[in-house]
């Protein structure tokens, strides 16, 4: 279960709210798998992946309105996701009936949200707190 | 989530900046392996969660527990972690038994007794349960400094470079007897190394740390091998093939054939880096060459399932440091020397780099071919 507490939020509501949603379709899969319902991955995933390319976009629209200076290296680090978001729906093809897709899909996507998208977007939290006491978000 | 989050860690020692924003998790029952050269950081990032070291800029959090933050300092005893070194790090003057039983100080006696064997049951040491360390081999003292390290039921354990004091042979069963035993008990495990072949057969997930402190590359061992996102990481696997070119259309020529090149753009000056096991040779078996880049095979060393081969293009126009091109073969194939052959590559193992006017690395779109 994957649960955000303070520290992984921005303050930054429109951000901690596709945050919270990449978490709670995460939540979904990893129910499905541990109910043996691999056959509702599939789905949930493309969810995801939906969702997860949704959140690179606006965020980036809104870094560089904010004037965030390093927008062309979080776009880069998305970019470098796409390979990633492949094997989670390579995954979650196979995961009705393929125990090693649903253990490496479990594993793939915790490691995806935590680490490649919440914590990478950590890089940016001091920015915002400091847009926040100029007044400026 | 059960496990540790690096979040944001800089530290400094003095002028020289050995962490620059780095970030990791490891959820419970994982293993992250920090991969990278000596001086980059892993073992202060190491010694950072362990608490070792005061935190300077960031956040470190245990069992969703904040441990380490700037004004704050979990001391490493109240962390709940396991640490594994090295030099086993056994105390001398305790028997075997003794050792396992040190860090079970809050246990009655018989309790923590039980405990050690178990866990010295778990490692395959309870016939040592008596004996001292120095009567141990290498590979033995290493079985107890983990039964040690695990034996209070750590929430992380943290290995620094754990298997390099063991030879070649032993620390391949070693390092796969520690993962099974891991594994089983679902402890958050972070593994200092720099040796990349023992990150890819340990690792859940790789992270590598380049020489600026920063996290360069996350991901699976495969994600790493096959689709490294900067030079760096390509090379650490090793010895690479490296031509330069241009892209136009779409595509970069090299001496052994064109390849895709998606995602950048046209004139811009590239790197192609191609694996020795990217490198296809091919012959009639006639000793004539069938189609690709003319070579001729200069050297072979056998290296027990592979061959490594040394081949020179023949051609006229080929650049100064282009011309030899190692390839990996299976040890079955066994050109000879001087051998006419034909070389093409395997896109999968080729992964292009934008460079500067003097070949100085640039930031690539996504690393890979």
């Amino acid at each position: 279960m994957v649960e955000l507490t303070s520290p992984f939020k921005l303050d930054y509501e429109d951000l901690d709210q596709d945050h919270q949603r990449l978490a709670d379709i995460v939540n979904l899969i990893v129910a499905a798998i541990d109910a043996d319902e691999g056959e509702k991955c599939e789905d949930l995933v493309n969810d995801f992946v939906k969702s997860a390319k949704g959140h690179f976009a606006r965020e980036e629209a809104l870094l560089t309105k904010a004037g965030f200076p390093n927008v062309a290296r979080h776009h880069a680090h998305h970019q470098s996701l796409n390979t990633k978001m492949e094997h989670l729906v390579e995954f979650a093809k196979n995961a009705a009936d393929n125990q090693l897709a649903r253990d490496s899909l479990r594993k793939e996507l915790v490691f995806f949200l935590m680490d490649d998208v919440i914590t990478a977007d950590m890089d940016f939290k001091t920015f915002f707190e400091e847009q926040a006491d100029k007044g400026e978000t | 989530m059960k496990g540790l989050h690096v979040i944001g860690v800089s530290h400094a020692y003095g002028d020289h900046q050995v962490l620059d924003g780095a970030s990791l998790i490891a959820p419970a029952g994982e293993l992250v392996c920090l991969l990278g050269s000596s001086g980059s950081g892993k073992t202060t990032l190491l010694r950072l969660a362990a608490g070792l070291e005061q935190l300077q800029q960031g956040q470190i959090l245990i069992n969703d527990e904040v441990v380490a933050e700037p004004g704050l300092h979990v001391p490493p005893e109240h962390r709940g972690i396991g640490l594994m070194f090295q030099d086993y790090a056994l105390f001398p003057h305790m028997t075997i038994i003794d050792n396992v039983c040190f860090g079970l100080f809050e246990l009655p006696k018989d309790t923590a007794r039980r405990r050690a064997m178990e866990m010295l049951d778990q490692v395959g040491m309870t016939d040592h349960a008596a004996s001292y360390p120095h009567m141990l081999s290498g590979g033995q003292q290493q079985r107890v400094a983990l039964a040690r390290a695990l034996a209070p039921e750590p929430k992380l354990l943290l290995l620094d470079e754990p298997y390099s004091g063991l030879d070649t042979n032993l620390r391949g069963m070693i390092r796969e007897e520690t993962l099974s035993v891991l594994k089983a008990s679902g402890v958050a495990t972070v593994m200092v190394t720099h040796d990349p072949e023992e990150a890819m057969f340990m690792a859940d997930r790789i992270k590598i740390l380049g020489d600026n402190g920063r996290i360069l590359q996350a991901g699976r061992p495969h994600d790493i091998y096959y689709h490294p996102e900067h030079e760096f990481v390509a090379k650490l696997f090793g010895l690479m093939n490296r031509f330069e070119s241009v892209v136009v259309g779409g595509h970069v020529e090299t001496p052994l054939g064109r390849l895709q090149a998606e995602g950048f753009e046209d004139g811009l000056k590239v790197e192609v880096l191609v694996r020795p096991e990217g490198v296809i040779l091919e012959s009639n078996g006639a000793g004539q060459s069938a189609a690709g880049a003319p070579l001729e095979v200069v050297s072979t060393h056998l290296l027990g399932h592979d061959n490594i081969v040394r081949v020179a293009l023949t051609g006229d126009d080929v650049a100064a440091g282009e011309r030899d091109i190692y390839v990996r073969i299976h040890h079955t194939f066994e050109p000879e020397l001087s051998q006419r052959i034909t070389g093409g590559i395997d896109p999968e193992y080729a992964f292009i780099f934008a460079i500067d006017e003097d070949g100085g690395i640039l930031d690539a779109p996504d690393g890979r071919n």
